[in-house]
């Protein structure tokens, strides 16, 4: 148990590595629980694998807003949102030993997330979708703890769930990778399963349909900037 | 947007909103995105929608940006549900969304019935736990596994203490108070110290090679067991003093 197991970035001693190829025979001697905060997602998710019983949990912990965050505008629907949530972590938690070490730990938890969130979405319509009542108390919940922000971030971002629960699910799905969630037209089409051209036409539709229902947006948007050149708009395509 | 039907210039007929979507993804064929861009230079309704349009996907960038906190139930829950899988991993374990239950009721309803009511607590809101028996858990942690700790100091390793103590504490109904009274006493000084003092479990051992003693306290409901690691009590006199902590949670509390 030596050099084989050191053969990548700067590991620290008494933490195994992922993928050393054997099972490491004890646990991270994780001492007090304090100490996870200053260990990265790599060094929690090796501890995991190790076998430690908690470094799993902190990794959720540290990321679970911004899981949340795409679970539910992909879903749209809190219930769906938790359920998906959580399908995705216990996968994560029993499939971390697959986690390849030289990505990012929330490019692959985010990938486990958006997966888990379409599966359920492809449930659902084969299901000829039974939908769920509207919970307006829910509905309002979902913009976060009244005094963790602001209430214009918390109206813009109910105002942006609601909307993106009123255009269809595949279009949804497209917009939230692509526009909210950063990824290419082509990443965006291997995780739908689709071609690129698909991902394009759901995201142009989708557009189109949440234009009307966000329209109020570009006022206060306006008001703040003062001119846009309209030309430039078109001429940069 | 003319409901007419009439032929009118292209210049007099607005764009609809998903051909001008359509144009900004590229996705016309060239003469129409032609004829549209001309369209859209000319006319400030059409070049206003296109801005719009443009401006849309910055705005939901920007919102992408943002997380959202989970709300508390749901985090409350997704961590229980992590816990019960640490604590239950050296066994095999079966997840199934509770949704999936609810769709095959008869394949799930007998394991369900046979796992522990605590299992059914934690599926109460989003999730059922269905535990395959431990009869045929391969891992090597299960087998060596016993159902009742010995009187004298045990072998083990912080990797399997969780659910070594969770099996034991599952098949014994009673606190389990095992060692010399002196290291009973020394548990129990360190329990008093602590808001949960109702010792559950006060057992002798030799953890990762380091002669150590093993005390569970009560949790916040009677599932949970606090479990401690702490050196010092197997010394005459000595002082505990923790180097490893977990939570167990029973499943047949």
């Amino acid at each position: 148990m030596t050099a084989h197991l050191d053969s990548g970035d700067q590991p620290r001693p008494d933490v195994p590595r992922i993928g050393a190829g054997e099972p490491v025979p004890q646990a991270a001697h994780a001492g007090a629980p304090t100490s996870y905060d200053q260990l990265d997602d790599h060094e929690l998710l090796r501890m995991h694998v190790a076998g430690n019983p908690d470094s799993f949990g902190f990794l959720v912990k540290r990321h679970r807003d911004r899981m949340w965050a795409v679970a539910i505008r992909t879903l749209g629907e809190p219930e769906e949102a938790a359920d998906a949530l959580q399908e995705a972590f216990i996968s994560a938690f029993r499939r971390a030993d697959s986690f390849r070490g030289d990505a990012k730990v929330t490019t692959w938890l985010h990938r486990i997330v958006v997966n888990a969130c379409l599966d359920r979405i492809r449930r659902r319509q084969v299901r000829a979708a039974d939908p769920l009542p509207e919970d307006e108390d829910r509905a309002a919940e979902l913009a976060g703890p009244i005094e963790q922000d602001p209430a214009e971030v918390r109206e813009r971002r109910l105002d942006v769930l609601n909307a993106l629960k009123q255009i269809n699910e595949d279009q949804r799905a497209a917009l939230v990778l692509v526009d909210m969630e950063g990824y290419s037209i082509e990443e965006a089409a291997a995780i739908l399963d689709c071609a690129p051209g698909t991902v394009k036409s759901r995201c142009a539709r989708g557009r189109a349909k949440l234009l009307p229902l966000l329209r109020h947006w570009q006022t206060t948007r306006e008001s703040d900037v003062p001119e846009k050149s309209a030309a430039e708009a078109v001429g940069t395509e | 947007m003319t409901e007419s039907g009439l032929p009118t210039s292209e210049h007099l007929e607005h764009l609809d909103t998903d051909t001008i979507a359509d144009l900004i993804e590229n996705l016309l064929p060239a003469p129409e995105a032609h004829r549209a861009r001309e369209h859209v230079k000319a006319c400030p309704e059409c070049q206003q929608t296109y801005d719009a349009l443009v401006e849309l996907s910055e705005d939901l960038a920007d919102e992408g940006r943002a997380d959202i906190p989970m709300p508390a139930d749901v985090a409350e829950h997704l961590d229980a549900v992590i816990v019960s899988e640490s604590v239950l991993r050296a066994s095999t374990v079966g997840v199934h969304s509770l949704a999936q239950i609810r769709e095959e009721p008869r394949r799930h309803l007998p394991k369900l019935l046979g796992a522990a009511a605590g299992v059914v607590l934690i599926a109460a809101i989003g999730v059922g736990v269905v535990f395959a028996t431990k009869d045929n858990a391969p891992e090597g942690a299960a087998s060596t596994e016993q159902n009742t700790p010995p009187a004298d100091a045990v072998t083990i390793t912080t990797n399997n203490l969780g659910p070594q103590i969770q099996q034991w504490l599952e098949h014994t109904p009673s606190a389990i108070m095992h060692g010399s009274a002196a290291e009973q006493a020394c548990a129990r000084t360190f329990a008093s110290g602590r808001p949960n003092p109702n010792v559950r479990l006060v057992q002798p051992a030799k953890i990762d090679g380091k002669r150590a003693t093993i005390i569970g306290l009560q949790g916040g409901s009677s599932r949970d067991i606090q479990v401690f690691a702490v050196t010092g009590c197997s010394d005459p006199g000595g002082v505990a003093s923790p180097f490893y902590d977990t939570t167990v949670t029973l499943r047949n509390r």
